[in-house]
């Protein structure tokens, strides 16, 4: 799975690798490899064709930088201007705060070791950032109700299934099912559960502020999943619709799972979609208004969806 | 010569120079670039660029008694590395875990300049949208610096107090230099690129939660109170968003919003397709006519 790295890449990755080697006295090819994913092969040639002639002018050989392999460990000496790290970019300091806060509101009133030390980093990382550090960055991963994430986390960790009350948006509907649950993840601001639900005979995730109600049970999971669950993966059966968007609706490509989008010269969007369940395309293109225009709509769906759904919202204002 | 060769020994140049050095120097002292003088500048630009990009604090100044001044450029080691930020093992291993347990774009570039990854994988647990302007707006934010950009097509010039991600959307509240006022902004509303500015010049303000501000909430001028009519089978989903303001007989609920938007007002109660219903005032309720009459 290895790409190949650009030169930028492979510079970026020496600069980190010399003063860690140099630092630890030597260290083997493959720690350096995975620790600084650098495909080894690369690694290796980098050390030995490039960074061996690294040093300054005039370029004799006490002004080049030592590198040394023997038995697959690498040492490095003579590497002055580069034995220290170089030093965050405030951007880079920037995304490792944001990712660090994220966990440390998982782990809220955890006192165990980890949050410890990620607590002393990020107290470190702030010192580096600046005095506003400290309150820059709130990050709130989902709003459902705790004690159903509890009651989701419990099952998950004691591989039992869980009785769900769900409201299914999409489909609009109220229901009750049985789910072994795989994984609680958030997802751009949502809570998911991904599982196999027996109502459905078959791996569902479901958005934890739409479950209205979750009750643990004694009853093992039947099912394990792997890994998966995206939080939205349309399945190929599903029919495609083919919108034209205005400029100013550009914000669908990026907000839904849109499969194709080509920009027109006017600035109009082009895009195809999976409809899933067709109260979500309504609610999507009464929102979008008159304005988008549907291209392609083939069967089952029906071209004058919107006209249709419109019809009877107004029908609540005319009484 | 390699490129990485060429951008190596540039580094190292730079950071052993004790005076500015001129583009010919280095290209005298480094070697690898092209003859031609317009194609050697154009390489060394891209180099500088390059190295830039990565953090390497590249510095600008006066070459001493050149006339015309020339530019000339060099590196000081106080400013390559930063001797105060340095992790422990646990301290690492700690923050490249969670690095993998929420995703964030371009996290890993500074996790190996600090040490590298620890070997201590873990599943993701969240997934959280990023990009280089929130970090620069974060960046900013910690060290205190107005930042520019525009919004709803007015340039402004903001000193930002916290940057926020909630409901799957990332606000900035700040205080607007312009408007001399506090003002909260939906950070994928901003056009273009963020720009650093001056450092600010007042104290952090009492900062109002944007996670319990909803879109319709977002916008100048006074708030219009609505209300609106969600039936049985929705009402567990409006009261869960809103919480009730009236249990109607029938199972359904009215509910109560302040708005300032009225398009991102009419998106939210659209959501209910025809469940729901805007009661109140009588001139959203008629926009909300016209605006489904347009769609028939």
């Amino acid at each position: 799975m290895s790409v190949k790295l650009t030169a930028k890449e492979r510079m970026a990755r020496l600069l980190a690798v010399i003063p860690w080697v140099v630092e630890q006295d030597g260290a083997p090819l493959d720690e350096i490899s995975e620790r600084f994913d650098y495909p080894r092969a690369q690694l290796v040639a980098d050390l030995t064709e490039v960074v061996l002639f690294v040093g300054v002018y005039p370029f004799t050989p006490d002004s080049l930088i030592e590198v040394d392999i023997t038995d697959d460990k690498v040492e490095i000496r003579y590497a002055d201007w580069f034995s220290q790290p170089l030093r965050l970019t405030p951007e880079e300091g920037a995304r490792l705060l944001t990712a660090g806060r994220s966990v440390l509101t998982l782990s809220e009133g955890d006192t165990d070791n980890a949050a410890s030390a990620l607590l002393r980093a990020l107290t470190k990382l702030g010192m580096a950032l600046g005095d506003g550090a400290d309150q820059a960055v709130d990050v709130r991963l989902g709003d459902a109700p705790d004690a159903i994430l509890d009651t989701l986390r419990k099952s998950v960790a004691s591989g039992t299934q869980v009785a769900l009350d769900y409201y299914t948006y999409g489909r609009d509907e109220l229901t009750s099912r049985r789910v072994d649950p795989a994984r609680i993840f958030s997802d751009h601001g949502n809570w998911y559960l991904h599982g196999f639900c027996h109502r459905a005979e078959a791996e569902r995730v479901f958005r934890v502020d739409r479950i209205r109600d979750a009750h643990p049970t004694d009853d093992a999971i039947v099912h394990v999943l792997e890994g998966g669950g995206g939080s939205f993966t349309p399945s190929g059966d599903d029919p495609r619709i083919r919108l034209r968007l205005p400029a100013d609706a550009a914000w669908v490509v990026e907000h839904y799972p849109t499969e194709t989008a080509i920009v027109a010269d006017d600035g109009s969007i082009d895009v195809t979609m999976a409809v899933t369940a067709v109260p979500w395309l309504e609610r999507l293109l009464l929102r979008l208004g008159p304005t988008t225009e549907i291209i392609e709509a083939p069967l089952p769906l029906d071209a004058n969806l919107v006209s249709a759904a419109a019809e009877r919202t107004l029908r609540r204002y005319q009484r | 010569m390699d490129k990485l060769e060429r951008l190596l020994n540039l580094a190292a140049a730079l950071l052993n120079a004790d005076r500015p050095l001129t583009a010919d120097d280095l290209r005298d002292r480094i070697g690898g670039y092209p003859e031609a003088k317009a194609t050697f500048r154009r390489a060394f630009e891209r180099d500088k660029e390059d190295l830039r990009a990565m953090g390497l604090p590249i510095r600008v100044e006066n070459v001493p008694g050149a006339d015309p001044p020339i530019d000339g450029y060099r590196m000081r080691r106080a400013d390559y590395t930063d001797a105060e930020l340095r992790l422990e093992p646990d301290e690492l291993a700690a923050l490249h875990l969670a690095t993998n347990l929420v995703r964030l774009d371009g996290v890993s570039d500074g996790i190996r300049k600090l040490g590298g990854s620890t070997g201590e994988a873990a599943d993701e647990v969240a997934n959280v949208p990023f990009d280089d302007a929130l970090a620069v707006m974060i960046a900013a934010t910690a060290d205190r610096r107005a930042v520019t950009f525009t919004y709803n097509d007015v340039p402004r010039t903001v000193e930002p107090w916290r940057l926020s991600f909630s409901r799957g959307h990332w606000y900035l509240t700040g205080w607007d230099q312009i408007r001399d006022a506090e003002r909260l902004y939906r950070v994928d509303r901003i056009a273009g690129s963020v720009k650093l500015g001056d450092a600010a010049t007042r104290d952090v303000g009492e900062i109002n939660d944007p996670s319990d501000l909803r879109g319709w909430e977002l916008g100048d001028g006074e708030p219009v109170r609505a209300r609106v009519r969600v039936d049985a089978v929705q009402a567990a989903h409006a009261r869960h968003l809103l919480g009730s303001v009236e249990e109607l007989p029938d199972g359904g609920v009215v509910v109560e919003l302040d708005v300032r938007n009225p398009e991102a007002f009419r998106s939210f109660v659209l959501s209910f397709l025809d469940h729901a219903e805007v009661l109140e005032p009588p001139e959203l309720r008629q926009s909300m006519i016209d605006w489904l009459e347009a769609c028939r």
